[in-house]
């Protein structure tokens, strides 16, 4: 049973075994760069990075960014959400939301902390504080 | 020429205002304020004041607690110390870290272009403003127009 587990474990990414990092900061990174596109449910620890267009479903442990030119339509939770493009969806930061200059957002959000820098552009519902959502994995 | 006397309304910590209010001017709140308030020129919330009423201005500055929706037809800054509790409606936000804010907001040119239509309608008195105002706004009226989605 045990090694059938760890088995499972390991399979499908070498660098997820016990006690190996895949990155010498200590975090998974998944970067996508601005032709890359993305479309599906992503269930991810570590942090995410969008440039080119992503849609779907994400839900991670680490920080999400949508860099400026990128296009995302998706349902989002995340630690660190920073909007630099144009996102399009529910969010949800447990930590803190920064839209930046040149982002576009509409929908809803729910976050802990957020910061708008001047030239962004929200339509959406802030909701600040609790999270009962995201406490049962 | 609009400008050619603008009031300063100030309520200091100590000072508190129930009803109505509608000013030709600034208005800088640090008391209590409970009602309903406008004013043509810029408003000011800060740290000390608490705010029960909507707030309509030009741009507006929240350093304070607002209860109630705010407008303004330039823009919005929520301090770090800052909170509204309410509907949001500008065409620019600026909202520092630590700033709270509950409630829907809306933004952007659609909501710059009906400031700018309402500015329009306003100034219909004068001619000649009104009809710099108009050639103004038609060109965002053309934006408006590009999205399906009008009020």
């Amino acid at each position: 049973m045990d090694t059938q587990h760890a088995v499972a474990d390991t399979a499908p990414v070498e660098a997820n075994a016990d006690g190996v990092e895949s990155r010498r900061d200590g975090s998974n990174k998944i970067m996508l760069g601005p032709g890359d596109s993305l479309d599906g449910k992503l269930n991810y620890n570590g942090h995410v990075t969008v440039q080119g267009q992503a849609q779907g479903e994400f839900r991670i442990t680490g920080n999400f960014e949508v860099g400026s030119g990128a296009t995302v339509k998706a349902l989002i939770e995340g630690s660190n959400v920073t909007i630099k493009g144009d996102m399009e969806g529910m969010l949800t930061a447990r930590e803190k939301l920064t839209l930046g200059k040149s982002a576009k957002l509409n929908g809803d959000v729910t976050v802990k902390r957020l910061q708008i820098e001047d030239g962004a552009s929200f339509n959406g519902h802030v909701h600040m504080g609790s999270f009962e959502q995201s406490s049962g994995s | 020429m609009t400008e050619n006397e603008t009031s300063v309304v100030m309520l200091g910590p100590r000072d508190r205002l129930i009803g109505e209010l509608y000013i030709e001017g600034n208005l800088r709140v640090s008391g209590t304020l409970e009602g309903q308030i406008e004013a043509t020129g810029d408003v000011d919330v800060t740290e000390a004041a608490m705010v029960k009423a909507t707030v309509a201005g030009r741009e507006v500055n929240v350093s304070g607690q607002v209860n109630g929706a705010v407008t303004a037809s330039k823009k919005l800054v929520i301090g770090r110390s800052g909170s509204i509790v309410g509907d949001v409606r500008v065409p620019r936000l600026i909202m520092q870290d630590g700033a709270s804010l509950s409630g829907n907001v809306s933004m952007g040119p659609k909501v710059a272009a009906e400031f700018a239509q309402a500015a329009a309608a306003e100034a219909a008195a004068p001619v000649e403003v009104a009809a710099a105002v108009q050639s103004a706004t038609d060109g965002e009226t053309a934006q408006e127009k590009q999205k399906p989605k009008k009020r």
